[in-house]
C-alpha cells in the first residue's frame, strides 16, 4: 500500500463561478442590466415583478427566469403581466438557482430585445447567497411581516446583497414591526446597503424603485 | 440545502482529479471558511453519502474550518499501489 497525497487547493465554487462570468459577459456585450432576486418565501417578490411588468416591461423590455422548487405558479403570473416569455426553472429539490440554469435560460432570450433582466430566485435566505448567477447586483427583499433581526440572522444574504426591498410596508401600522431597526441590523451586516421601502400591494413606494430601474438601464451600455 | 449541490460538485472534481492520479481513494480534504455560508456537519452528512459510491467507494470526508470565505477541495489521499518514487 502506497498513500499518496494530492494537493489540489481547487475553489469548489470554481466552476459556478466561471459559468457567472461568462453570463456576465453576454449581458454585458448586449448592454443588458441583470438583477438577482433574492428573499425568504412569500416577501412579495413575485407580487413586485408583477408590478415592475406592468409599468416597465414594454418600456425597458424586461425579460424574467424564475426559480421555485416545484411548480411553475410564479413563471405564470408573470406571463400574464407581459407578452413576452417567462422561462421557468423547476429545481426539482434544490435551494437555488445556479450560473449554468441561468446561462441555459439565457438561450431562449433574445438578448439583442432585452435591456433589463431579472431573475427571480428560489425563495431562501440562505443558499442563494453562495451561488453567482452573472447579475449586476443581488436584490434582497424582505418584507415587514418577517423579524427585524433577518439581516442578523442571515448575514452573508444582506451582505452580498447591494440593494434591499422593504416590501409589505402597508402592513406596518397593524404589526409591531420596527423599520428603524430593521434597517439599523441591515445597515450593521451591510453599511453599503441601498434601501427601497415599498408595497407592491397598495403601490407605496414603487416609483422610487421605478426611478431606480430606469436609471439603472440607462447606465448600461452595450460593449 | 445547498450543502448537497457542493458535494456533488466536490465529487466532480474529485473525479477530474483522479483520472490523472489513478488509485483508491483514501480521504478527500476540504477547507470550509467561517464565513463560507457552509454547515460542516451539513457538507459531511452530504459527503459521506455522495462519497459511499463508486469511485470514491470507503472514502472519508476530513473537513478543516479556517478563516473567511474560503471554499476549497484541498486535498486528496490516494492508494495507487505503486512503489514510492
Amino acid at each position: 500500500m502506497t498513500v499518496r497525497t494530492i494537493e489540489v487547493r481547487e475553489r469548489i465554487m470554481a466552476r459556478n463561478d466561471e459559468l457567472a462570468a461568462e453570463v456576465r459577459r453576454r449581458l454585458d456585450a448586449a448592454g443588458v442590466t441583470a438583477f438577482n432576486m433574492v428573499s425568504s418565501p412569500g416577501s412579495g417578490k413575485t407580487l413586485l415583478l408583477e408590478r415592475t411588468l406592468e409599468a416597465l416591461g414594454e418600456e425597458l423590455d424586461i425579460a424574467v427566469v424564475t426559480g421555485d422548487v416545484q411548480t411553475q405558479n410564479d413563471a405564470d403570473r408573470l406571463a400574464r403581466r407581459t407578452s413576452r416569455l417567462v422561462q421557468a426553472v423547476v429545481t426539482g429539490g434544490a435551494c437555488h438557482l445556479d450560473a449554468s440554469q441561468v446561462m441555459a435560460a439565457l438561450d431562449a432570450i433574445d438578448l439583442a430585445q432585452t435591456r433589463l433582466f431579472f431573475v427571480e430566485n428560489v425563495g431562501n435566505l440562505v443558499c442563494p447567497a453562495s451561488w453567482d448567477l452573472g447579475e449586476l447586483a443581488k436584490i434582497v427583499v424582505f418584507s415587514v411581516t418577517e423579524g427585524e433581526d433577518k439581516p442578523l440572522k442571515y448575514p452573508k444574504m444582506f451582505r452580498m446583497a447591494k440593494y434591499a426591498v422593504l416590501n409589505k410596508i402597508d402592513l406596518l401600522p397593524h404589526l409591531d414591526f420596527d423599520l428603524e431597526q430593521a434597517m439599523s441590523y441591515a445597515l450593521q451586516v451591510n453599511p453599503g446597503l441601498h434601501f427601497f421601502l415599498t408595497s407592491a400591494r397598495t403601490g407605496q413606494g414603487l416609483d422610487d424603485w421605478f426611478h431606480f430601474l430606469r436609471q439603472q438601464v440607462r447606465a448600461a451600455v452595450p460593449a | 440545502m445547498h450543502e448537497m449541490s457542493i458535494a456533488l460538485e466536490v465529487a466532480r472534481l474529485v473525479e477530474e482529479q483522479m483520472s490523472s492520479h489513478p488509485g483508491r481513494l483514501l480521504r478527500v480534504g476540504i477547507e470550509i471558511g467561517d464565513d463560507a455560508g457552509v454547515e460542516p456537519d451539513n457538507l459531511a452528512f452530504c459527503l459521506e453519502a455522495v462519497l459511499a459510491y463508486p469511485p470514491f467507494s470507503g472514502a472519508t470526508p476530513v473537513l478543516a474550518r479556517v478563516a473567511g470565505d474560503v471554499l476549497r477541495l484541498d486535498f486528496l489521499e490516494v492508494d495507487d499501489d505503486r512503489p514510492d518514487d
